[in-house]
């Protein structure tokens, strides 16, 4: 950023009036009612639930009325022994192993045939593959609960044409999370290749003609100079994406609600279900939340780190 | 490949000498080469593309299909006999009108009012002086590290203690501010000469008036970005609108369309769930298909900047 230049030498004037001094003084500190209501929005509703969270899971509530009793870690102690809690950090991980990968080599894949120049009809495929970016995750629950119908289902059909029989996808312990995966990844799909696209778009054009001065081949080049320089695209897609997967919510409210079992039960669908299902225990669900967030937020920093040093190396 | 080479160009290159007639037919070759990969991209990716956005294709399809038909096998991609009946039962059968109204209400505030503050907030972080500046905006940028699926409870607790359920201020007031929008848009205004902004004030114009007069008639193209972002996440909204309201009045289309599921399924009546699935879909696609250009830059510069 260019240091401004001052037009008008700051002296002290003594002549000048107490309302001009007023305003001056209103004047330096002028950005703060620009800023006003936005803070007040983000303190009440992002940084002081971030840490009511916490407060809120030292307490456990009585299941009855709303009465609060102390328990210090208590809820954190619970968790530890807590073998569904570990179910659902199974889940989570499995999850995340389904999702993030896939995503991010299919955007990538994409993004670069997308970025192959044809002229007048490039938009229109762009367009279809960017589509899922506007489809909430509850719509897509809903499309994929269709697809995945065991009998008239697309997917199954599909299947059926290689001459294997698709499994009952929402109703088994076994496929349900991989139905959940699919339907995620579908999900982030657009954003991700608009992401990815961008960052192909981004890379000098001379480093593809110095390569193939070089004779390096399509491969060679994507190989060598495409994925090299998507580093930074690439370490960005990672880590919002598992941060995107750890908060993925309506496709599961849609597809299976947290089962067969607790089969697709993440993290966060615990902490739906522990907070707002049946009895509500909702210090027990805090401190899950809790735990979750400092994930988020320590995945977050490393991306910052990683976001500034990659600013300073450029 | 001698064979495609016009006759003119052949009696024009065996004057020039076989060298030349050479370097012309690799060339010729090169260009049929390259013709046949542009061939195959295009099929390739119109394939993908249409894989991708199979979905919601077929979806559409679905509903105009009569309700006999729905479960055919193998499943036909288009109707043999194309209907509306679907979406009379949808519209129907659930309040989805109360629900589109709800819908555009909630997303109309939140797309309205987080613009109006995310643009101040970015200018005072781009252009103005004042201490505690640069601090202030190191803790925006950490609230992005907060998502709201985190901290729910509270928000709830709070909320709900409020007597804000099944209110439109239930469902809008948490998101009336957007630390993404004054990020966004910060990064757009630090673009702009800062000479732009201490000229106006040389020139005596406040503050106010610069905003008005220069900066946002120069930003239209970053503000519809952050605008048509905050649309749709505002429409997409799912566990806020689902656990704040309760009443059939107040629920929002993406809830409303969730109970319809549940409720239609014991019935299986697919071919409505696809049509109501289809109304809560359109105000998306128009957004997509009118704005498609300003969404893609937001999305992007989110990417690229971090």
């Amino acid at each position: 950023m260019a240091a401004p230049t001052q037009l008008v030498p700051q002296q002290s004037t003594p002549q000048r009036s107490t309302a001009a001094r007023v305003k001056k003084v209103l004047g330096r500190f002028e950005g703060y009612f620009y800023l006003l209501p936005s803070f007040v929005i983000l303190s009440i509703f992002i940084f002081l639930p971030a840490i009511t969270t916490f407060t809120l899971s030292l307490n456990r509530t009585a299941p009855f009325g709303s009465d609060t009793i102390f328990v210090g870690l208590g809820n954190y102690r619970r968790l530890l022994t807590d073998p569904q809690y570990y179910e659902g950090v199974v889940v989570t991980f499995w999850f995340i192993v389904g999702t993030v990968p896939l995503a991010i080599v299919l955007a990538v894949a994409l993004a670069i045939a997308l970025s192959y120049p044809l002229g007048r009809l490039s938009p229109i495929y762009q367009m279809l593959v960017f589509l899922p970016v506007v489809i909430s995750s509850a719509v897509t629950g809903i499309l994929f609960r269709w697809l995945f119908n065991p009998i008239v289902g697309n997917i199954n059909y599909l299947i059926s044409l290689f001459g294997v029989d698709g499994p009952n996808w929402l109703a088994s312990r076994t496929w349900s999370l991989v139905a959940v995966i699919i339907a995620v990844v579908w999900g982030q799909l657009g954003f991700n290749v608009i992401i990815a696209l961008a960052g192909v778009q981004n890379i000098d054009e001379t480093l593809y003609e110095a390569a193939k001065v070089d004779g390096a081949k399509l491969w060679q080049r994507i190989r060598y100079v495409t994925l090299p320089m998507l580093t930074p695209t690439l370490f960005f897609l990672s880590v919002i994406n598992v941060i995107f997967s750890l908060q993925a919510f309506a496709e599961i409210n849609i597809l299976t609600d947290g089962g067969p079992g607790r089969s697709t039960t993440t993290l966060i669908y615990a902490v739906y279900r522990d907070a707002f299902i049946g009895t509500p225990q909702r210090g027990y669900a805090s401190a899950q939340a809790y735990l979750l967030l400092i994930v988020v937020v320590l995945l977050s920093l490393i991306q910052f780190k990683f976001l500034a040093k990659k600013v300073h190396y450029q | 490949m001698t064979s495609d080479v016009l006759p003119s160009q052949q009696a024009q290159a065996s004057s020039d000498g076989d060298a030349i007639l050479r370097l012309r037919d690799r060339r010729l070759q090169g260009r049929n080469r390259r013709r046949v990969i542009d061939l195959g991209m295009h099929l390739f990716l119109l394939s993908v593309g249409l894989l991708v956005s199979a979905p919601v294709i077929i979806a559409i399809l679905t509903s105009f299909k009569l309700p006999a038909d729905v479960f055919n096998f193998p499943p036909q991609l288009l109707p043999e006999t194309w209907t509306l009946a679907n979406y009379s039962t949808a519209w129907n059968s659930t309040p989805l009108g109360r629900m589109l109204i709800n819908s555009f209400v909630q997303t109309g505030i939140i797309t309205a009012v987080s613009v109006a503050f995310s643009v101040p907030a970015a200018y005072a972080f781009a252009m103005m002086k004042f201490p505690g500046r640069d601090k202030l905006f190191y803790v925006v940028v950490g609230s992005l590290m907060i998502p709201f699926e985190l901290v729910f409870i509270p928000n709830f607790l709070l909320v709900s203690g409020w007597g804000w359920t099944n209110t439109f201020r239930g469902l809008t007031v948490p998101f009336l501010a957007s630390a993404f929008g004054i990020f966004l848009l910060r990064q757009f205004f630090m673009a702009l000469p800062q000479d732009l902004h201490d000229a106006a004030k040389v020139d005596g114009a406040s503050s106010l008036r610069f905003m008005w007069q220069i900066l946002i008639p120069l930003s239209r193209g970053a503000i519809g970005a952050f605008a048509i972002f905050a649309f749709l996440s505002a429409w997409n909204q799912f566990l806020w609108p689902l656990i704040i309201t309760d009443s059939v009045d107040m629920r929002t289309t993406q809830i409303g369309i969730r109970f319809f599921l549940f409720d239609q399924e014991r019935g299986s009546d697919w071919g409505a769930i696809m049509a109501a699935a289809v109304i809560v879909m359109i105000p998306t696609l128009i957004a997509f298909f009118v704005a498609q250009k300003q969404l893609v830059r937001g999305i992007a510069m989110s990417g690229l900047k971090g």
